[in-house]
């Protein structure tokens, strides 16, 4: 009794150095995002100076103004349903439509799935249908596979969906994510057998039994996997890359590689980029940060 | 308010293995029906086939005139308590209660009431606020009751409704079922292992043993005349103390032989062993702790070395060695000698009988009571 006490009320020297690595931790995770951040607002000089600049001596804007004047492309471009037509908005800097479809991007990405993941995840735990061992151990395995093997497949299927160099192609790729599914058949694992019985025999039909009582109780799942397939699609540099060509149709990230490709050494152009692409991905963060540790730590705290 | 009717009901689990064989059962307007029995005996999966949970493999289910066997439990008139209480975590006392009713699309005003008055009669109504975590386990059950009270329904099922619960609390709960059930008259269906629940709460109880029912009867009736040695010793605690002997054709009448004891049965036994024209048959005798009485020894009394004596304050369980067989003796105190209320000493040489007309006579092949 003594001994917890001791460990609950009194600096230990574990406790100091684990204090110690988690601050080292931090500062080495949150360096490079200081180092863009304020780097963005450095001038070239300073960017490029041999001995760091830590702090800028000046602050400027010419690196966002370069950003935002390099290229340009329409607001949107929306086609209408059955025709060859687009309706496109009013002409704006290019960066500002890499973020709208980057935000788009990731924000269809994140809802489709953790529709579509929700659904599965709880029919795989909670259903008996003919083929579910067989249909879970597929998505397993699908989970196993690195992305470059379904590569060129997933590019003739987009093809022939008629969505290459659309939002499209980088979208639903992420929607049939297996990693969601098998997140939320764990946690919906959790939900007791005798709930839904309860809720069958109150009268709640298929649908409604998922949405009133599943829903609820698996919400902290849905929260960790709304971020977790906001930053997987946000991060897929590598499928945005193969799937986006057109100068409207990048993402943020494909779009400052596009200028860093134009002008190599033109730091603080990037720097401002990155910057500007890390704002909505922190915010997400932020806010969904309790269902981040939840996901996380998910199995290991149960009750 | 209904009948329920289970003729010929079967559970057989992917064509193997029979969970229920041919359940028949009639339950009365408002009669309390317990089922009870050791687990695994298959008294869960027939409520859960009358509640719908379950598909019937075999047989029909009335409740009422209707035959339910392909009806949605929703549309079964029936509620139910689950062991767990199962209470929807993100809800509210008022609206877990609520739930059902809100489904049915019923008017407002109408659902304030009846989750009200259910509150009021389960003495939650200062809790409605409240999600279930802030709920004791008590408390919870008594949500889930309320849940079921607020449909009205024709029949009330509940499952293992105590089991969750501390012993102290199962009793308080087990005397509000039973005043909630004068309250509602309705039909009840409850499934417990315990028999001091089913003796209490059924005006019938159903005992059941690896899918067969063993025996249907009020509780007077299965404790005085059990059926088989299985019912015997699943009601009753301590457990009926059995022993092996013989019954002997005497003249007219027929004497019993135990572990050396001789004794007279009564002239109902006799007639029933006449009429199975028995002369001499090997049978297991079978007596309550509590209807064996310490004696002078005698050609009628056993004798017996003492093990264990517990004292239980107004009685004392004395296990005792007779012959090798273990027995168990419920003395209430006051009939002690005074130098053993506190105990009687370990090895203790007594001698004990028991009244004839108690005693329970066993086939030892079939089980079977031959005395019925």
């Amino acid at each position: 009794m003594n001994n917890l006490n001791h460990g609950v009320h009194h600096t230990t020297p574990y406790k100091v150095i684990s204090v110690i690595i988690l601050l080292v931790m931090a500062f080495l995770f949150l360096f490079p995002l200081y180092w863009i951040v304020t780097g963005s607002f450095k001038t070239m000089k300073e960017i490029n100076s041999t001995t760091p600049a830590w702090w800028p001596s000046e602050w400027v804007l010419t690196n966002y103004e370069k950003l935002f004047s390099r290229r340009s492309a329409p607001l949107f471009s929306i086609p209408i349903p059955f025709t060859d037509e687009v309706v496109t908005g009013p002409t704006v800097p290019a960066a500002i439509r890499w973020l709208i479809n980057t935000v788009w991007m990731a924000v269809a990405s994140m809802v489709l799935t953790c529709i579509t993941a929700t659904m599965a995840g709880y029919s795989l735990a909670k259903k008996r249908f003919v083929g579910r061992g067989l249909v879970f151990t597929l998505i397993v395995c699908a989970m196993a596979l690195p992305k470059q093997v379904i590569l060129i497949p997933l590019i003739r299927e987009m093809n022939a969906l008629k969505l290459y160099d659309k939002m499209g192609a980088v979208i639903f790729p992420i929607v049939g994510w297996p990693f969601g599914v098998f997140l939320m058949k764990q946690f919906s694992e959790g939900i007791p057998g005798e709930m839904l019985e309860a809720a069958r025999i109150d009268g709640a039909s298929e649908a409604k039994t998922f949405l009133r009582i599943v829903v609820p109780l698996v919400k902290p799942g849905v929260g960790a996997l709304a971020i977790f397939t906001f930053i997987n699609s946000w991060n897929d540099y590598f499928m945005q890359l193969i799937m986006l060509s057109s100068t409207s149709n990048l993402t943020i990230s494909l779009g400052i590689a596009q200028l860093q490709a134009e002008l190599s050494t033109d730091y603080g152009l990037i720097m401002a980029g990155a910057a500007l692409a890390a704002v909505p991905i922190l915010t997400v963060f932020i806010i969904f940060q309790k269902y981040f540790t939840q996901g996380i730590t998910m199995g290991a705290v149960k009750g | 308010m209904a009948t329920v009717t289970l003729k010929g009901i079967k559970k057989v689990y992917d064509n193997k293995v029979t969970a229920v064989h041919d359940f028949d059962l009639e339950i009365a307007d408002k009669e309390f029906i317990v089922l009870v029995g050791p687990s695994g005996c298959g008294k869960s999966t027939t409520l859960r086939m009358v509640a719908g949970l379950e598909d019937i493999s075999a047989g029909d289910l009335y409740i009422g005139d209707r035959r339910v066997n392909d009806v949605e439990p929703k549309d079964r008139d029936i509620a139910m308590v689950f062991q767990s209480y199962a209470l929807y975590p993100h809800m509210t006392v008022y609206d877990n209660m609520a739930f059902a009713l809100k489904l049915r699309k019923m008017p407002k005003d109408e659902i304030d009431r009846r989750v009200k008055e259910a509150a009021a009669i389960l003495d939650i109504t200062q809790y409605l606020d409240r999600k279930p975590k802030a709920l004791s386990g008590g408390q919870r059950q008594r949500v889930a009751i309320g849940r079921a009270i607020v449909r009205e329904p024709q029949v009330f099922l509940m499952d293992e409704p105590l089991s969750n619960l501390d012993a102290k609390l199962r009793n308080q709960m087990r005397a509000e079922i039973i005043k909630l059930r004068q309250r509602i008259d309705t039909t009840f269906i409850y499934v417990t292992h315990d028999q001091t629940e089913a003796m209490t709460l059924g005006d019938r109880i159903v005992i059941m043993k690896d899918g067969f029912i063993q025996q249907i009867g009020t509780p007077q009736e299965v404790f005085d005349e059990p059926t088989n040695m299985f019912v015997a010793g699943f009601i009753g605690t301590p457990q009926m103390n059995f022993f092996d002997g013989k019954v002997v054709k005497k003249g007219d009448g027929y004497e019993l032989h135990t572990h050396g004891a001789v004794m007279e049965l009564t002239k109902a036994a006799q007639e029933k062993l006449k009429a199975q024209n028995i002369t001499e048959k090997d049978v297991t005798v079978g007596i309550r702790p509590e209807h064996v009485h310490l004696a002078e020894a005698s050609k009628a009394t056993l004798g017996a070395k003492v093990d264990v004596s517990e004292m239980m304050g107004s009685e004392i369980y004395l296990h005792v060695d007779a012959d090798g067989k273990d027995v168990v003796l419920r003395i209430p105190s006051t009939e002690l000698p005074s130098e053993w209320r506190a105990g009687i000493p370990y090895g203790t040489q007594i001698a004990f009988t028991f009244p004839p007309e108690l005693l329970h006579l066993f086939d030892p092949e079939t089980e079977k009571n031959i005395l019925l």
